[in-house]
């Protein structure tokens, strides 16, 4: 069972150091948000010898606009991945079962192209259409964008969990006389249940992080928390308090969901660069 | 007889047409991807400033024109590619120690990459957030912490060199566990037998990796180096953070680029015109992508 090997003592080393390296920022993040600002801006920095406050999260939900910002991106985020997972299970299950279908070479082709094109490129055109279509500013255009951004996604990975499920046991359906439809909803789905999670929660992920999409897209209504929290930049005087608080508040969702899907994640953020 | 019957007929039943399954697919992606697209091309054939009042007019390809004799063109390409360079430089080999180190299968590994893959799901402008305060020059903590090295403070983000730099080191320490993913599941492909019979024909360690491992991962390699490079063409959220693309354009990637000219700027149809030749740019990588991924499978 000799594999290559760096050494233990080398490979805990590297382990270790990486995960300091992985975690500190992480910490850095939330002890300045529980700061005052005597603790915050001194040297050498505190650590860990400060009073913890939760001035500057007060201070965060104080404006007025917080509530409503974080509500859109929970819709936003619930509502695109909601689309992508069923428009993306239906091509998934076309994917797996069929080597030939019409248009399949062309979809595929074009999964890959949204994969690759900046965003920015097809972002402009869109600007100018929906201000053309009063659709500007609208959480339902972001809920659409985010969507398609995110479909390919939805789509590799559920394809794979879909090739997971036995052919014999659609075999068995199919001799029973059921039809596409209810071969998918009755027999496919319920199978794939925990992929459809794991899938909805990598693409939520996606969607709750994207920042060029609302940014051109949105102004005051439909803004979402990552063009908040990197509103906090263009004012002149940078206040770290709050800032970390900000950046607290969008973090801790995907550190919490991350906790429960470890073993997903793995499939879901490798897919689509490998094929399988 | 019989056999060979029901086999056809459940054949048949299992060959029934699927295409339409995907229709809702191509609505959305034409929806939100195609039809933007045909219309940026259309646009960049125009004169569309958002300042401008005036009726747009057809100039043909002026903008492209334009475009390829402005020097920020190309300066910012430049800083595109240097990005892309160092960034690879970086990311990929600390991927392969990372990957290297797991796949020994040590105890606590499951935690350990639990614990590497985090930095990858959080949402980049947050991230950039924080590493802002980190690399304030006066009272930021890396400042603090180089200078127990003995090293002199530097102003981070206030020069195109260390301002490149700053963006690397936050991009890779988002983008480092996505390399060091696909490694794994590649080394992990490979049968253990492979190496035991290195093993027993008396392969030194460094030979087992040169000959048997090094090769088997090139594929995965060539895929990451894609995806790399597509990815750096789309970094956005962590220079905004970070730089702005500062100071002045020192530290401007095309794609940051584009978004100025049509955001700040305003010349809709000039930044519709530099988005059509990213997407020129990104072509033969995309070919490349589709032909690689295939030949890994």
């Amino acid at each position: 069972m000799k594999r290559i090997s760096l050494g233990k003592v080398t490979s805990y080393g590297i382990l270790i150091i990486s995960s300091f390296a992985s975690l500190f920022p992480l910490f850095w993040t939330f002890s300045t948000s529980i700061k005052n600002r005597t603790d915050t801006y001194v040297l050498p920095p505190k650590f860990f010898n400060f009073h913890p406050t939760l001035k500057n999260y007060i201070s965060l939900f104080k404006i007025k606009t917080f509530p409503h910002i974080y509500l859109n991106s929970i819709f936003i985020t619930l509502m695109s991945t909601l689309i992508s997972l069923i428009l993306g299970s239906l091509s998934a299950y076309a994917f797996a079962r069929r080597s030939k279908f019409r248009g399949r070479t062309l979809l595929d082709a074009l999964m890959i192209a949204v994969r690759a094109l900046p965003a920015i490129v097809v972002l402009l055109p869109i600007y100018k259409l929906s201000s053309y279509l009063g659709m500007y500013d609208s959480v339902w255009t972001l809920i659409l964008l985010y969507a398609g951004f995110n479909i390919p996604f939805a789509i590799w990975l559920l394809t794979s969990f879909f090739n997971q499920i036995p052919i014999e046991i659609e075999e068995a359906a199919r001799v029973d006389g059921a039809s596409n439809t209810r071969m998918f909803v009755q027999v496919i789905l319920p199978l794939a249940a925990p992929g459809l999670v794991a899938t909805g929660i990598f693409i939520s992920l996606l969607s709750w992080n994207e920042f060029l999409i609302p940014v051109i897209m949105a102004g005051e209504n439909a803004k979402t928390l990552p063009v908040f929290v990197a509103s906090f930049i263009s004012n002149k005087n940078l206040d770290w308090g709050p800032m970390a608080a900000a950046a607290t508040v969008a973090m801790v969702p995907i550190v919490a969901l991350t906790v429960f899907i470890q073993r997903w994640l793995v499939t879901g953020l490798s897919s689509g660069a490998v094929k399988d | 007889m019989g056999l060979v019957g029901t086999l056809t007929r459940k054949q048949r039943r299992l060959t029934r047409p699927i295409g339409h399954y995907t229709l809702g697919t191509w609505v959305l992606l034409a929806l939100t991807i195609l039809v933007p697209l045909l219309y940026g091309i259309y646009i960049s054939l125009l004169d569309i400033n958002l300042a401008s009042f005036l009726a747009p007019q057809f100039v043909g390809l002026k903008n492209y024109t334009t475009a390829l004799q402005a020097s920020e063109t190309w300066s910012t390409l430049r800083i595109t590619i240097a990005l892309m360079f160092l960034g690879m430089i970086v990311q990929i080999p600390c991927g392969i120690i990372l990957a290297v180190a797991l796949h020994q299968q040590l105890r606590g590994t499951k935690i350990f990459r639990s614990i590497l893959i985090t930095p990858m799901l959080l949402t980049p402008v947050a991230v950039g957030l924080t590493f802002r305060f980190m690399f304030d020059t006066d009272l930021g903590v890396i400042n603090w912490f180089i200078g127990k090295l003995g090293i002199e403070s530097v102003n981070w983000l206030g020069s195109q060199t260390s301002g490149l730099v700053a963006i690397v080191i936050v991009d890779s320490w988002q983008s480092i566990p996505f390399v060091m993913l696909l490694i794994l599941a590649a080394l992990s492909a490979i049968p253990t037998s492979l190496f035991e019979a290195a093993t027993v024909d008396g392969a030194s360690n460094r030979q087992v990796f040169r000959l048997i491992t090094a090769p088997l991962i090139t594929p995965t390699l060539l895929v990451i180096v894609m995806i790399k490079i597509m990815d750096f063409l789309k970094l956005f959220d962590t220079i905004f953070m970070l730089t702005r693309g500062g100071p002045g354009n020192a530290t401007t990637t095309l794609g940051l680029w584009t978004y100025k000219t049509g955001f700040v700027f305003l010349e809709l149809s000039r930044a519709a015109a530099l988005g059509v030749i990213i997407l020129i740019i990104t072509m033969p990588v995309y070919f490349l992508w589709r032909k690689s991924t295939r030949n890994v499978r």
